[in-house]
This record gives structure tokens, sequence and C-alpha cells, in this order.
């Protein structure tokens, strides 16, 4: 299988990465070879029809901070649709920075490659978020795959799992904490008594938060998941204004301890229900299923035969991320 | 059923008389006065004998004399509803926010807390509110319009 990589931050090195280390087992469990062709960061792409060397691009990533200094297959400046149009390739994994603004370049990518017939892997919030039912239709008009398990909890299995392991339950609502760096801050906060600016600095200092930390603590980024398992789980036709938004930076330690007092810890919480779309922090019982800490995520899923169905995970990482990607990958490859 | 009872003499009388009068027998009063609810009443455990309509008649009247039941048959007849918010509680008028809760109908504000903070537009308050079985998410609901009303971040059960 030809692969493209578009994006290569952390989320995309981490691919490569797991390529790198599962190629062998990949090929012998599932007759899959895994052939990165093209991958694609800000400073312009590297091609090559008959595979990169992935060790290779990775310690040129490393060296330079740019893969278009890829040793004579490396292309300074090019586009991604022009990247799209160049290569012979199967499958595009989209992995470029989430944007909420417009999802570009991530969306253009995405919709050429559909329409170029090709199967498509995403970790990409941003496209998923805004233009959910046009790429559900978009992939379908064109016979293509499309999945996108890393978007939401990263190494937390849900979409999937939603899908095809309760593909015999109608899902009802979820209810989840689905951002890592927020769940974190949270969580040293009930510890250590701290004030929320302290904690976020010393999460920033941990690289635990982005330095402009706005998409996490004033739930943007979980708002993003909400929709995405509005949409694909719950089926319902939404997109990310329709989402009640509140972040966590009015949280006091004072909250924190009296909540506390009654049992409760405050968590930021993604619902996604047929008569409410939310992040807000809500109090969650201490020793029930929400009570995770440091950078987990988890959802509770209920469902009309199982009742509620939990999943914990690593929400974030490169490694863990890619390990999403690379499921998807491969379910693609067992439908062929 | 478990009833609430006042703190003060005669109440637990007040709350048996009627069961005696109306034929029904009881099995069992377990009486701790050093346990309380967060008004300060003392929650009594009471098991009784008697046909259905017997049975009922003695809710009733027990109602009537303004002793509150909280469960019967091992059924909460009231749930308990915990919410922290985040605000200028002080300025805003607490004592109007207690009012606007009380307003909603079956609810009563049962508990509440406050803690200051060293800016007062960062107050907490931790308010317990009982409310009748079954009406939680409607109750959830307009605690979150009273904060939006008055500027506080809501912070309510899941």
């Amino acid at each position: 299988m030809k692969i493209c990589l578009m994006g290569f931050g952390s989320v995309g090195q981490g691919v490569a990465r797991v390529f790198q280390m599962k190629r062998d087992e990949i090929k012998q469990e599932y007759g899959l070879d895994l052939e990165l062709v093209a991958a694609l960061d800000r400073s312009g792409a590297a091609i090559n029809p008959e595979g990169l060397d992935l060790k290779l691009l990775l310690e040129t990533k490393k060296l330079t901070g740019k893969v278009s200094k890829y040793p004579e297959y490396g292309e300074e400046g090019v586009s991604g649709l022009e990247v799209l149009d160049k290569v012979e390739y199967d499958c595009l994994i989209e992995v470029t920075p989430t944007n909420i603004e417009d999802g570009e370049p991530a969306l253009s990518h995405i919709l050429k490659a559909m329409g170029d017939g090709k199967d498509v892997v995403t970790s990409n919030k941003g496209p998923l978020a805004l233009k959910f039912s046009e790429l559900a239709r978009a992939a379908r008009d064109n016979g293509v795959k499309f999945k996108y398990e890393a978007s939401v909890g990263g190494a937390m299995p849900i979409i999937n799992f939603a899908h095809e392991t309760l593909s015999g339950c109608k899902i009802e609502s979820i209810y989840g904490i689905l951002n890592g760096t927020t769940n974190y801050i949270l969580s040293r906060m009930a510890k250590e008594g701290s004030s929320y600016e302290q904690t976020l600095n010393e999460a920033q200092e941990m690289g635990i938060a982005e330095t402009d930390p706005t998409q996490d603590v004033e739930g943007e980024d979980a708002a993003c998941k909400v929709v995405i398992l509005a949409n694909s789980i719950l089926k319902m036709d939404v997109t990310y204004a329709d989402v009640e938004v509140k972040g966590i930076s009015q949280i006091t330690p004072e909250s924190i301890s009296l909540a506390k007092k009654e049992g409760y810890l405050i968590k930021l919480i993604g619902e996604v229900s047929p008569d409410s779309l939310e992040v807000s922090p809500r109090l969650v019982k201490e020793g029930s299923p929400f009570a995770v800490e440091g950078t987990l995520n988890v959802a509770t899923l209920k469902t009309d035969l199982a009742d509620e169905v939990t999943v914990v995970g690593k929400g974030a990482g490169s490694i863990e991320t890619a390990s999403a990607i690379l499921s998807d990958v491969i379910s693609i490859w067992k439908t062929k | 059923m478990v009833l609430e009872l006042l703190d003060v003499p005669g109440q637990l009388m007040d709350a048996l008389n009627p069961i005696g009068r109306l034929g029904a027998n009881i099995v069992a009063v377990i009486h701790q006065r050093d346990v309380k609810t967060e008004r300060g009443t003392v929650p009594v455990q009471i098991t009784i004998e008697g046909d259905k309509d017997t049975l009922n008649e003695v809710l009733n009247l027990i109602e009537k004399t303004g002793i509150e039941i909280i469960e019967v048959d091992g059924i909460l007849r009231k749930e308990k509803i915990t919410t922290i918010l985040v605000g200028n509680i002080v300025d805003q008028d607490l004592k109007d926010t207690v009012n606007l809760l009380n307003k909603i109908e079956g609810v009563m504000v049962a508990d509440l807390d406050l803690k200051m903070s060293d800016h007062p537009e960062k107050s907490t308050s931790r308010i317990v509110i009982e409310a009748e079985q079954g009406r939680k998410k409607e109750v959830l609901t307009k605690i979150k319009d009273i904060g939006n009303l008055k500027g506080f971040l809501v912070i309510n059960e899941i």
C-alpha cells in the first residue's frame, strides 16, 4: 500500500516511527506492505515513488527541521495539493495541525484525495468538526474509505469501538473526558491545591500544555471531539457552532476544595446526547469511572442493550496517536 | 419508611400517633438523635405492617402533620443535587440566588457553603438542593439559566 503523509509534526513523525517499528510484523501478519511515498511539512515535501527511507526521513527532520532537505528526493516549497497530483498513492494520512477556523489545508487535502478515489485516514479534528457531513458524503460518492479514530481520544478506542464492537447496540449518549491537558491541570489542582495559572505554567513547562493553550483550556478541542462523536456515532447532523462550550480557566482552588468536601471532583466533560451538546466543567463522583488522573481520556457510552460501557486510554502522544492511525490503515487494508 | 423529624420533644409521638390510630402495626422504630440531615433534622426509620389502603392513609396523615417523608419501601422521595457556582456571588445577591432556586417547584436549598477568594469576582459557593425524585435534569437546566443570568460559572453534576 502506497501512503502519502501530509503533516510531519509530532503525530506525523509518530506515524513514520510506528511504520518503521512495525513494517515487517504487519507484512507477515496481514500481507500489507506499508510504503511511504511522500511526506509533507511546512517546508515542502520528500517524494519517492519507490518508497522513502523512514530512518533517513526522521533523521533529516531532526537535523534540519525540514523534510524538503531529504537527500535527492526533497522538494522545497511544494504544496500539499501539488504533491497529491505528483505521486501515485493508495491512501492519504492527513495529520497537519488542526485549524478550527476553516479546517484548511486539511479539508482541501482530504477532499482532493477522495475525489481522486483514494482512501483517507486522519487525526485532524478541524475538517471533521466543521464539515463532517460533506466529508462523509464525498467518501460515499467516491467509494473510498474514510477513517478518523485518532481524531478523538488519541489511543483510546471509541469510534471504531462503537461502530464495530458495539454494532448491535444503539448508542444513546456519550459522556467523556476528551482532553488530556485539561485533565492534567484539574488533577494537579485537586492534588496540590494550586491555582489555575500556576498549574497551567507547570503544564506548559512540562510540554503537556501548549504555549498558546486556548484550544485546550477553553474547551475548543473537546468541543471538536463532541461534534465528531455526535455525527459519527449518534448520527446527528451538527457542527462546531452547535456545541455549548465552557472551559476551565475560571476554576478556582476553592471550587475544587468545596467539591471535594462533598466527595466530588471537577472535570472538563464533553456531553453528547440528542438533546445536549456541551463541554463544561462538571462534578463527578470520586471513585467513579470519570475519576481518572493525569492526561488520561475516558468515555462512557450509554447503549440500549449493553447499558454503560466505559473506555479509558492515553489521549495524546506521538506514538499513541499514531497507533490509532496505523489501526485505521490496517482495517482499510483488510476490507480490500 | 424514613421520616424527617425536627429535633424537639413530642415530634416522634406526633409521627407515631396516626399509625396506631389507623390500625397499622408498628414493627420497628430506629431513632438515632446524633445522626442529622443537612438541615439539622433527625431521620427516623419506621417499619409498619398493615393492608395497602391503611398504609397509604398513614402516609397521607403523616404528611398532613407537616412531617417530611424521605423514603418509602427503600425508594427515596427526594434526591440531592449538588452544584458549585463560581463568580461574584455576594455582589450578585446571594439571597436572591437562593430565592430563585427555591422558587422552582418542588425544590429546596438544603445547604450552602460560601468561600471567598482574594478576588471577590472569583468566590465559590457550593449549594445542595433537594428536589422531588425524577426532576434532576430539569433542575440542572434551571440552575444553568440562573448562572447565565448572573454571570456565574455553573459546575453541575454529570
